[in-house]
């Protein structure tokens, strides 16, 4: 149904008949508005952009709680937020429901974030540090300040994955107003959140940035994985563009802020 | 714009002559030197123009490699010889060809990576070439340079009396504390930096990259441990002064066909022999469908006591950037920092004993 509204709209069906559908108030968000195009006639989502919400600390509804460190106090406590999964529910199989809730009790130990591991997708989108699209004719980089995490878009004739990776295999296509980017081939070992949710590494993510305003885009997730869900869940946020006239992605180097933790047991103890 | 673009035919007919020196030589790099060649066959008078991006920039974009036989510095033996002849190349392809075959066959000789002098080859435990690694597996930029850095002497000028005695210090100060811990080790160990991205430097394997450019930036990606540089070209200034980064804050331009990059805001924990206020610039321009021709200059007047400047080709390879993640499966720094422990231990009980 959405689709075919957006093709309609590619297509140029009378603009009447589009507005009259796009009373449904999911839909009317996206259809207005027509983002600049760039020199070969796409969509231009080019530029620096960040989530604005608390979804690397839990996809779901969560309220504020005690963070990890008690000496960090307020300043690493975990922010409450509304949660970016439609209707609010991961459907794990109850089996992999378990493994969820031991992860988040272990998270500390176990998040790679923690250990500054390459994010994967969907979490490089939303975690609390910008990224920038390099838009390309045949190709879309994103360069993601996290972990220096890259992936390049191959946006020619589908191409299977080579090798599974951290960042996975990214093809992608135009539908009218919005990038559709699939996702194959990641590791297992990346998860989405602070809360220990997770996948395997039949993880299969279909991505949608759609521009919505010069300055905003809507991402969309949907998250399909057989070994972990049920059935296929989405989720979505909007992305904003950083407007500063200076913005600048910045080296976010981190091994060596997590050399201590993975390594601090290996040091030569102070000579005696 | 005239004086670059004059230049770039210069520089363009200097990537020629190597290229087509080569063509009879056998070996991977035949066919694309076959094809420059053939470039090259027009009339000099008729530069080559490079393709343009479909906002009208000069096209980097591309699946590349700047994987060379060509030193840094330049040997001793060829002091004062900025270039090989085309005969005296292809007697280096040759060599290189060879020492490939015998390594394929044999194993890398011991003593290069274990250190033992006079080891059985039975004893190599990693072998690059085992694994695909060897440089002369891939495909390689030939060119008839001896030496990556230009002129007549070829080499990097000497130290500053101070820097001389500062790296001396760092040296005395690391010796015997080599293994104490992570800060210890070297960046490429600990997955920090494992490659010069500013200048542009090969690494031993893996000297691959690619180039996307949007209108306003080009970002180079380079594929060993997934460094990606964003270059604006749109004129802005460099990073306020308190910002250092381990590969600094670069900023471009387009000079006729050429991109310049310039690069300050380097941190001084060492990411480039040692310099502390490293300067470099940069200038990429396509000297034919295949190549790039690469110019970098770098300075430090605390470090050296003249700029330097070198040149390499960066030559089209088929296929994609594949992810090196690198500190995601770091066991090599665990397990050498516990090889120190145990090395330690021992070492404790036989002085007990």
């Amino acid at each position: 149904m959405r689709n075919w509204l957006r093709d309609s709209m590619v297509a140029g069906i009378a603009v009447l008949c589009v507005l009259s559908l796009a009373a449904a108030p999911s839909v009317a968000q996206v259809l207005p508005y027509r983002t600049p195009r760039t020199a070969d006639g796409k969509p231009n989502l080019s530029g620096i952009w960040q989530a604005l919400n608390t979804a690397d600390w839990d996809l779901q509804g969560h309220a504020a709680a005690t963070g990890p460190v008690a000496s960090l106090g307020a300043v690493f406590a975990k922010p409450p937020g509304l949660g970016v999964v439609e209707g609010d529910e991961i459907p794990y199989l109850p089996a992999m429901a378990a493994k969820k809730k031991e992860n988040q009790a272990n998270w500390t130990k176990l998040d790679p974030e923690v250990k500054c591991y390459l994010p994967g997708v969907p979490r490089a989108t939303y975690l609390p540090y910008p990224f920038q699209i390099v838009q390309s004719q045949n190709n879309v980089l994103i360069s993601y300040e996290y972990a220096g995490a890259v992936r390049i878009i191959n946006m020619g004739a589908p191409t299977k994955a080579p090798a599974d990776s951290w960042m996975g295999w990214s093809n992608g296509h135009w539908e009218g107003e919005t990038l559709v980017v699939d996702v194959t081939s990641q590791m297992e070992d990346t998860w989405f959140d602070r809360s220990g949710n997770f996948h395997s590494d039949a993880l299969h993510v279909v991505e949608r940035y759609t521009p919505r305003s010069a300055d905003t885009l809507t991402y969309e997730a949907t998250i399909e994985d057989p070994k972990v869900f049920s059935r296929p869940w989405k989720i979505s946020m909007p992305l904003y563009r950083r407007v500063e006239k200076n913005a600048r992605l910045l080296e976010y180097k981190c091994p060596e802020f997590a050399e201590e933790l993975l390594y601090g047991p290996l040091r030569k103890k102070a000579s005696n | 714009m005239h004086r670059s673009l004059a230049s770039t035919i210069v520089f363009a007919a200097a990537i020629a002559v190597p290229l087509i020196a080569q063509t009879s030589a056998a070996g991977q790099a035949q066919s694309v030197a076959a094809k420059a060649a053939t470039a090259k066959t027009r009339p000099a008078a008729k530069a080559w123009a490079p393709p343009l991006t479909p906002d009208g920039k000069p096209d980097l974009q591309g699946v590349w490699t700047n994987n060379t036989v060509t030193p840094l510095e330049r040997p001793k033996g060829l002091a004062g010889k900025e270039f090989y002849t085309e005969a005296e190349l292809k007697d280096v392809q040759k060599q290189e060809r060879e020492r490939l075959a015998v390594i394929e066959e044999k194993g890398q000789p011991p003593a290069n990576h274990s250190g033992v002098e006079g080891a059985d080859a039975d004893d190599v435990h990693y072998d690059f070439s085992q694994f695909g690694l060897d440089r002369a597996q891939a495909k390689l930029a030939w060119n008839r340079r001896t030496s990556i850095i230009v002129g007549t002497e070829g080499t990097i000028p000497p130290l500053t009396p101070d820097a001389r005695k500062r790296l001396a210090e760092m040296r005395a100060k690391a010796k015997g504390h080599e293994f104490d811990g992570p800060e210890n080790l070297n960046l490429g160990t600990r997955c920090i930096a494992r490659v010069n991205v500013a200048p542009l430097l090969p690494s031993a394997y893996n000297s691959n990259l690619q180039i996307v450019q949007s209108p306003g930036y080009v970002a180079i990606e380079t594929e060993m441990i997934h460094d990606v540089r964003i270059i604006p070209t749109d004129g802005r200034a460099h990073l306020p002064g308190s910002i250092h980064q381990w590969y600094g804050d670069s900023v471009g331009h387009w000079e006729g066909n050429t991109l310049v990059i310039d690069t300050t805001n380097y941190t001084d924990q060492n990411p480039f022999k040692g310099a502390q206020n490293l300067h470099v610039i940069e200038r990429l321009s396509r000297a034919d469908q295949d190549t790039i021709l690469y110019q970098f200059t770098v300075e430090d007047p605390g470090m050296w006591t003249k700029p330097w400047s070198g040149e390499l080709p960066i030559t089209r390879i088929s296929g994609q950037i594949y992810e090196y993640a690198c500190h995601e499966a770091n066991y090599g720094l665990a397990d050498t920092l516990r090889g120190a422990r145990v090395a330690e231990a021992e070492a404790a009980k036989k002085s007990v004993k």
